[in-house]
């Protein structure tokens, strides 16, 4: 209609018309918002009565009060007080429930989305394989095919049950057994073993009788990798490096020992223990814990301790 | 013309596997070039290079002790430089840009043979010092001085005869007491030496707040302020009864909102 080239009165009335027009359905309009405001501040009023304190209603009563005397018309104020003090006795109690009850709800539904996410970033976290690691390995394959196959078979062997043992899984069922995680730590080692030669010398002191109790998935192993990456790889002579388990207090502790360069208080290595960490958070809340400790040796001695449990055959 | 002597290589790897990796392919690349010396570490690949003076450095990026880099920067101008790496994407966008030529580890027999024919041609000119380059990768590698401010994640303490790590996401706060200073945990408490004055400049100013002369607070771990009878601010802390006393000084911090 505003295209239309025709006479500029025409155009004008139409303007005038389309402008009254919504101000008519306005009108139509308006009582039902009004109504809406007013049951909103009503609701919001009766919310504050709700979870207001009794001290504090009587201190609002008695300056309304006041105010009426004031303006000399009390009667309306003082239905008005005897109305709030009915409706926080009557229904107070139960619409406080309700809010305390929406709001733990709220929280709940924040606790859930937060595991939720720590779980997602865990998974993410358990698939990271360090690509430096990977390209050193096939290169030293690659090597050892032409120097010594069977070696190079055996190596290649290695990489295939670290990768296996790295990549997220599904454990439906049976719960991890320190057994298992120590078969997948020495895969690992034994690549580095071959990698490293006499740089690194490994030992693994698990008692056969503690394979079978629940050890968590990816814990040793990051334990271990640590251990060479920051520990070993970096000392020019290299060192030793021990896997040990015992019982301690009735909880199952299971260390790695480096005679590495030690610890850097300033960054360095910690993504992976806040991991494991927080993964003992999540699994076992305050019953487990990694204690990171400087041996008198020097080096580093990192200890995961959970509850002692023997896995359901 | 004078028959030129044949050009000479150190190659430096932590890894023997590699280092004999990358002489065998040389040595069928480039018959006349000579092995002169093997390192395992930057030190050694320094010290070798300036007791024999090879034309050429094999170099590999991360070693203990001293890196690639570090070495390569100790001998500046002295010899040519490859680099070898297994994995290093920021590294090798660097090294395209600059004079200097590098191998990914399995090095392939076909691409050693490149590096070698780019090195004769190159062997006809001095050594680039490369500076501009390596300064570049020692920041892209993060061995530079370009570094972000680092604060302490860990703090060594003695908790009876043992020394422990205590990562600071596990620290409630700390305080001062006669010589030491104490560490608070929701599960234990050990000493260290460092005083609260020297410790404040080592923490992460958004992980840890000091609350007091005497006391360091991290700000995770507080539940509630509250004011005791003479009107001080005081802190609760989750998992400890403690109750941390605010000094005036420091009241501004926890103001309300």
């Amino acid at each position: 209609m505003n295209s239309d080239p025709g006479s500029p009165g025409t155009n004008a009335a139409g303007n005038g018309n389309s402008g009254a027009a919504p101000t008519r359905s306005e009108f139509r309009r308006a009582p039902r918002e009004i109504g809406a405001e007013i049951a909103l501040l009503w609701w919001s009023f009766f919310d504050w009565l709700a979870v207001v304190s009794w001290k504090k209603l009587l201190l609002v009563s008695f300056l309304t009060l006041v105010i009426a005397a004031i303006l000399k018309h009390p009667d309306p104020f003082i239905l008005l007080i005897v109305a709030s003090f009915i409706i926080k006795a009557v229904a107070g109690g139960k619409r406080k429930a309700d809010l305390t009850a929406s709001e733990a709800t709220k929280r709940a539904e924040t606790e859930q989305l937060e595991r939720t996410v720590l779980e997602a970033r865990m998974e993410a976290l358990q698939a990271q394989i360090e690509p430096h690691f990977l390209f050193n390995t096939l290169a030293s394959i690659d090597q050892l095919i032409q120097t010594d196959p069977p070696r190079a078979s055996r190596m290649q062997q290695s990489l295939i049950r670290y990768l296996r043992s790295a990549m997220p899984q599904m454990r439906e069922g049976s719960r991890p057994t320190l057994g298992q995680q120590v078969n997948l730590c020495s895969a690992f080692l034994e690549i580095m073993a071959i990698r490293m030669e006499e740089r690194m010398q490994a030992v693994v002191n698990v008692p056969e009788g503690l394979k079978s109790a629940v050890f968590p998935s990816m814990m040793l192993q990051t334990l271990v990798e640590n251990a060479i990456k920051h520990g070993l790889e970096p000392k020019t002579e290299g060192g030793r490096l021990e896997i040990g388990a015992e019982i301690v207090d009735g909880q199952l502790a299971v260390h790695v020992l480096d005679t590495g360069v030690g610890f850097t208080p300033k960054g360095g290595g910690g993504v992976g223990l806040a991991n494991v960490r927080e993964r003992l958070q999540a699994l076992y809340k305050d019953r487990a814990e990694l204690i990171i400790s400087v041996p008198p040796t020097g080096g580093t001695c990192a200890t995961i301790k959970v509850p002692y449990e023997i896995a359901p055959a | 013309m004078p028959p030129s002597p044949a050009p000479t290589a150190v190659v430096a790897d932590d890894e023997r596997l590699m280092r004999d990796q990358i002489i065998g392919r040389l040595k069928q690349a480039w018959p006349e070039l000579v092995i002169v010396g093997e390192a395992s570490n930057g030190r050694e690949a320094v010290a070798l290079a300036q007791s024999l003076e090879p034309d050429i450095v094999f170099l590999d990026i991360s070693m203990p002790g001293m890196d690639g880099i570090e070495a390569a920067q100790a001998l500046a101008g002295r010899a040519h430089v490859v680099f070898i790496t297994a994995h290093d994407e920021y590294a090798i966008s660097a090294f395209e840009q600059g004079a200097v030529d590098y191998l990914l580890k399995p090095a392939e027999p076909e691409r050693v043979a490149l590096t070698c024919e780019r090195l004769r041609e190159r062997l006809k000119q001095k050594p680039d010092p490369m500076q501009d380059l390596l300064s570049k990768l020692s920041q892209r590698i993060g061995a530079g001085d370009l570094k972000p401010r680092e604060y302490l994640r860990w703090v060594q303490a003695s908790l009876g005869a043992n020394i422990r790590m205590i990562p600071t996401s596990d620290i409630l706060f700390f305080r001062a007491e006669d010589k030491y200073t104490r560490v608070q945990t929701p599960r234990f408490e050990a000493l260290i030496r460092k005083p609260i004055k020297e410790l404040i400049d080592e923490l992460d100013p958004k992980e840890f707040w000091q609350i007091h002369r005497a006391t360091v607070v991290r700000v995770d771990a507080v539940e509630q302020v509250s004011r005791n009878l003479r009107g001080h601010q005081v802190v609760h802390v989750k998992g400890s009864e403690e109750k941390l006393e605010v000094s005036r000084t420091f009241n501004h911090l926890f103001k309300q909102m």
